[in-house]
């Protein structure tokens, strides 16, 4: 489904992506962690083309992101994104968020579409907020929309840029909740997220990062059972000795 | 002791309304010449193509950084050479249409910068939230960006809009009698000078703080 081959990309002189590969086929859920600055952030707005990288290629369903010809809004349609900072539209309740590409985007009717968001909303448990503006609900609700919105436009794959960083602890799970059902439900899946809560439970693969590059990429046991490398244990230890450390 | 004498007002009034639509008409047509044109320089400013970019900042501090008094002038001067040389034949009110012609693209150097600040202020997420969802550059631009700029640039378009319906009184320098100019007149012909432009002064406070009253109940009861 997601096929990333060699990519490198540089902001100036700084290489923030060295010669990244992997795969993500279809009905996986790729973790992807690593330190701040790792490049993991960088790497899954390469996959929708929201970042450009120079080097290397990424097919999505088969078409490749980077080329010219590619048409990269038809194919960001097809692909959604949950961003850490949610990016609801402010100016638009709840249910015009969910409304707006569906009809801007896909040509989807008002009815057709209002219908559609709303049944989203109540599979995140916010059916009773339609009407609100995102400003109105808290944080955790604001992602929960911002899934529903991605989920709107009937996506091929999610992607997820750190969908709980910017949560208070207490709203991490009831985001994760609805990841976790997602995922059940045989969506493709790539997440960045420290959360290795939910990498154990509903991953395939966990990738580590670290200095922009790919240092590890197992499946899920092995990565938290078997000792990798050095970086990838240095990193878990520091993000799971609060949480109880590895079992 | 003064002695007020109000007695040339009430006779002065139906040339004080018709200077008044005056001021009315060229202010309307320079704030929404001004904003679509504004909107259209304040994008090709951020623009990446440098030579869009580089049109419009000459645009911008060219009129930024002469009087507009002046550019009223030249209009005033250009623009019915201008016009018979192309069509060969000319039968407007000339003054009308400089002052409408050098108000709307005074205003749009203005406004140019009041959006771009907008447009800037807006975070670089929100265009990303709406091109992952597979809108346009353009769509995002007019869908997500601008609805949102111009809700948080009212005041500062309120401020510029006040400005610019006082500044219309400039236009006597073409000949036009707006609003002020009828109101110095009669005051000047009648020997009532201070009464008339107490009597303006009130009229024009009267319609600028309620613009900005109304513009606030707007604001809040449409939660812009």
């Amino acid at each position: 489904m997601i096929t990333i081959k060699n990519v490198s990309k540089w902001y100036g002189e700084f290489h923030v992506l060295k010669k990244c590969s992997t795969e993500v086929d279809r009905g996986d859920v790729v973790v992807v962690c690593g330190p701040s600055g790792s490049g993991k952030s960088t790497l899954i707005k390469c996959v929708n083309g929201l970042e450009a990288f120079q080097e290397g290629e990424i097919l999505v369903d088969g078409i490749s992101v980077g080329a010219r010809q590619t048409n990269l809004s038809k194919l960001r349609a097809r692909v959604g994104m949950v961003f850490q900072h949610f990016e609801l539209f402010p100016h638009l309740k709840v249910i015009q968020n969910l409304t707006i590409a569906q009809c801007k985007v896909l040509g989807r009717g008002k009815e057709e579409a209002s219908q559609k968001g709303l049944k989203l909303l109540e599979t995140v448990g916010l059916a009773a907020h339609a009407d609100k503006f995102p400003a109105q609900l808290s944080g955790g609700q604001q992602q929960r929309v911002a899934i529903a919105r991605a989920l709107a436009m009937d996506p091929i794959a999610m992607l997820f840029d750190e969908p709980t960083s910017a949560l208070d602890p207490e709203m991490i799970k009831e985001v994760l909740d609805v990841m976790v059902k997602l995922a059940e439900e045989g969506m493709t899946m790539m997440v960045v997220t420290h959360e290795m809560g939910f990498a154990r439970e509903v991953a395939d693969r966990v990738i580590f990062m670290d200095h922009g590059e790919i240092v590890e990429d197992r499946p899920k046991t092995d990565f938290f059972n078997t000792r990798g490398t050095d970086r990838a244990q240095q990193f878990l230890s520091k993000i799971l000795s609060h949480s109880g450390g590895l079992s | 002791m003064y002695e007020f004498d109000w007695s040339s007002i009430p006779g002065a009034l139906p040339f004080l309304w018709a200077g008044m639509l005056l001021t009315l008409q060229i202010t309307g047509v320079a704030i929404f010449v001004g904003i679509v044109l504004g909107t259209v320089i304040a994008l090709f400013r951020l623009s990446k193509n440098k030579f869009l970019s580089g049109l419009a900042a000459l645009y911008v501090t060219g009129f930024r950084s002469v009087p507009l008094v002046m550019v009223l002038l030249w209009f005033y001067l250009l623009v019915p050479q201008l016009i018979t040389g192309l069509f060969g034949h000319f039968d407007l009110d000339i003054r009308l249409l400089s002052a409408f012609v050098a108000f709307a693209l005074f205003e749009a150097s203005y406004y140019a910068e009041i959006i771009r600040a907008g447009i800037q202020s807006v975070s670089r997420g929100q265009a990303s939230a709406g091109l992952a969802l597979g809108m346009t550059g353009g769509q995002a631009m007019r869908l997500i960006i601008l609805p949102q700029a111009f809700r948080r640039m009212i005041p500062l378009l309120l401020t510029q809009a006040i400005i610019l319906f006082q500044d219309t009184s400039l236009v006597y320098v073409i000949g036009l009698s707006e609003f002020f100019g009828v109101a110095y007149n009669t005051g000047n012909r009648d020997g009532t000078l201070v009464e008339l432009l107490l009597f303006a002064g009130a009229i024009y406070f009267i319609i600028s703080f309620g613009v900005s009253l109304l513009v606030r109940v707007l604001q809040t009861k449409f939660a812009l």
